[in-house]
């Protein structure tokens, strides 16, 4: 149990950083960036053939950012004065054209056999009771200050509601939230015995778990509906549980990870470079925020909304671009670096089109030009991933491939969904985003 | 100039055939629709599934593309009147389009893995032998494929100049509201547009299932030819597509020619192609509309 939530926490904060990346491209500077995973195969592959070469890894990772940022300039002075569609053109392109160059240039990056045993980052290291105690506390650190602009953000969004109108729709918005579990986890469970006991066919199962989870999800659309008249506070309510049943989970994550710290060399590998992922994601991020909260930032995001009111403030809106690109390029290089050590091999098939469509979910649904809600969607989207890889399997009369294939269209329902209901994402804000109006 | 160069260049022109059939899709709702539809070249994989189960049920193959390319219409259809008339009312922007577009085209590969599943599959076809022309050994498919390919562009550009729909969408290209001013039924032109493009592509999707297999991801590797013979001929302009889906297609071929380019990097010219027409020509060799 410790070492899955270790691979998932690795996992998320490596697809967070990856995501963050092309939030700073898409989200602020609204360029389509389809090739994203152009810039993970750069910096995959630099940072792992520079290390094997003695390259120390915080160079090599260093040295594999520049490549992809270098990348971003190539693109970038090819595309980013024509028009927006062309980028996206351009970069699915050169996405797959890097990956044939990983598949085929056999001399170079091994092919389909991959590389191994390259060096990972605190591996070999063996720390202290109180060097752990230190990782401890920086991670403690860490999350703590999420914690804190986490419970800024809630009392801002709660801060005009009575408190006693809150008292009142808190209990509701709690029932409403554990009976739809009891009710999810309760037709899960019949699914489950219904596939192992085989007692009806495949069809019937599917039939079955179609029409359960419409009838759910009708009945609790329509109870919504019917709730939210008679209660005054009932949003807030439900938002307030949702977000205290997130912070336990979010707090019992935590309280495995920091024990995985403890017991470092169970596993140092992993445990290290969980260590190693979470801060780097802290710190793009907090430098993030600032840059996006700076002028630059805001020139960013008015070439977004409106490239020739930029233009007319005499920006130059080319230059802006091809920084924003190269950034977010870089950006997804140090995520290659992340992905290459979780995978320990790196094969050409780690670098398909689906990761940049991965890492588009995940911005658009946490809303895009918003990096708390890339790190949301990131966390979202590992969830799905765990959900459906241990769980889906027991209930769904699928095979393993037909599995995948339908998770993967789950994804791409998910991304027309948002596009057409939701653009602005879970987090996003719509009066700032044009989206067509 | 030997005979390797010329079975390259035949390679070329049948492989050149089929990428502009669909690439006179593509265009046509790129320019019309204004949608750069990327789960285009997943119409086209979904045209060959459906000819594969009719092949595979008995049907003659030619007859089983025909009515392949009839389901595929009826799907592209099903998709205009729930994602794109409804995003077109609302005058989404065009990357809330292509975005769509990329859900679409993960939708509808996956769903072809769910029912089909991955592995490579192939049509039920006679065999024929190779035909011998001034020694190049051309295989009776690709001769076929490139006759089909002339006759069904011979009835598009019929379509296109001389009955009035044609007339339509040309002018509905040029300018959506002077075209709906003069009194033609846009919505019309939409379907019709619909019609053609998933079906001239899923013809194409049927004809590289011939020369080539039958697998899920046959149309997403083509995606990439596809809109560079569509930018190389203009935006929106049906013979610039065709003879830029023939220089692509043959481009890519020709280029393995003695090992200049490895067999394994021709994406990568059409890729080169097309970043060397965006800087240099950006708004393609003929005139486009947009």
């Amino acid at each position: 149990m410790q070492g899955y939530i270790v691979f998932l926490v690795i996992f998320t904060a490596i697809y967070a950083v990856f995501g963050l990346g092309l939030n700073l491209q898409w989200g602020y500077t609204g360029l389509i960036n389809f090739g994203h995973v152009a810039f993970m195969v750069l910096g995959a592959y630099t940072t792992v053939l520079l290390s094997l070469r003695g390259v120390p890894l915080i160079v090599a990772t260093m040295v594999g950012a520049g490549v992809a940022a270098l990348l971003g300039l190539l693109i970038g002075f090819a595309t980013l004065r024509l028009r927006t569609d062309y980028l996206a053109i351009v970069t699915i392109g050169v996405s797959e054209l890097l990956r044939l160059i990983a598949l085929n240039e056999q001399w170079l990056t091994r092919g389909t056999f991959g590389i191994q045993r390259f060096p990972l980052p605190l591996a070999n290291f063996i720390p202290t009771m109180s060097v752990r105690i230190l990782m401890m506390a920086v991670l403690t650190l860490i999350v703590g200050m999420g914690y804190w602009r986490w419970w800024k953000w809630l009392r801002r969004q709660v801060k005009d509601i009575p408190s006693e109108a809150l008292l009142k729709s808190a209990p509701t918005a709690l029932g409403y939230v554990a009976s739809l579990g009891i009710l999810v986890f309760g037709i899960g469970a019949i699914a489950k015995h219904l596939k192992s006991s085989n007692a009806i066919p495949d069809w019937g199962l599917g039939l079955f778990l179609v029409a359960a989870f419409a009838i759910v999800i009708v009945s609790y659309h329509i109870l919504t509906k019917r709730v939210s008249t008679k209660l005054s506070a009932w949003s807030s309510g439900l938002l307030l549980v949702c977000h205290f049943l997130l912070a336990a989970l979010g707090l019992w994550i935590f309280g495995v990870s920091a024990s995985a710290i403890y017991d470092y060399d169970q596993n140092p590998a992993k445990n290290g470079l969980m260590f190693v992922s979470v801060v780097t994601l802290a710190l793009i991020f907090w430098g993030l925020e600032r840059l996006v909260e700076s002028p630059w930032g805001r020139i960013l995001k008015a070439i977004r909304e409106d490239e020739e009111v930029a233009k007319a403030l005499g920006k130059n809106v080319f230059w802006y671009k091809l920084q924003s690109l190269m950034l977010g390029g870089a950006i997804a290089g140090i995520a290659g670096a992340l992905y290459a050590w979780q995978l320990t091999t790196v094969f050409p098939k780690n670098f398909e089109p689906l990761v940049t469509f991965n890492a588009w979910t995940i911005v658009v649904l946490g809303g895009a030009g918003n990096n708390t809600g890339t790190l949301l969607g990131a966390a979202i989207f590992w969830a799905y991933e765990a959900i459906t890889r241990f769980i889906l399997e027991d209930i769904i009369p699928l095979n393993e491939s037909q599995l995948n294939a339908f998770r993967i269209m789950v994804i791409g329902l998910l991304l027309m969904g948002l596009m057409v209901w939701r653009p602005q994402g879970i987090l996003g804000k719509k009066e700032e985003l044009t989206l067509g109006r | 100039m030997d005979a390797e160069f010329f079975q390259l260049l035949a390679t070329g022109i049948a492989v050149g055939s089929i990428i502009s059939l669909s690439a006179v899709g593509l265009t046509l709702t790129y320019g019309i629709l204004r949608l750069a539809n990327f789960a285009h070249g997943d119409l086209m994989t979904l045209g060959a599934y459906f000819a594969l189960v009719f092949n595979l049920s008995g049907v003659n193959i030619w007859l089983s593309i025909g009515l392949g390319a009839g389901l595929t219409i009826v799907i592209a259809l099903i998709t205009e009147k729930l994602l794109w008339s409804p995003m077109r009312d609302r005058h989404a922007t065009s990357t809330t389009l292509i975005i769509i577009s990329i859900g679409l085209a993960l939708f509808l590969r996956n769903g072809i893995i769910l029912i089909w599943g991955a592995a490579n599959q192939r049509y039920d076809l006679p065999v024929a032998r190779a035909l011998d022309i001034f020694g190049v050994k051309v295989p009776q498919n690709r001769l076929i494929v490139l006759i089909l390919a002339i006759l069904v562009i011979g009835g598009l550009h019929y379509l296109l100049q001389n009955t009035k729909i044609g007339k339509a969408m040309r002018a509905v290209a040029d300018n959506v509201d002077l075209a709906r001013i003069s009194g033609i039924n846009v919505e019309q032109v939409v379907i019709w547009t619909w019609i053609i493009a998933a079906g001239l592509t899923a013809i194409g999707g049927g004809m590289y299932g011939l020369i080539t297999a039958v697998r899920p991801v046959m149309g997403w590797f083509l995606i990439l030819p596809m809109f560079a013979s569509v930018i190389l001929g203009g935006i929106g302009n049906p013979y610039g597509a065709i003879a830029g889906a023939f220089v692509i297609g043959i481009a890519q071929e020709v280029s393995t020619y003695h090992n200049w380019v490895s067999p394994e990097y021709k994406l990568g010219v059409a890729l080169l192609i097309m970043i060397l027409v965006l800087l240099i020509r950006p708004q393609g060799i003929f005139r486009g509309t947009l």
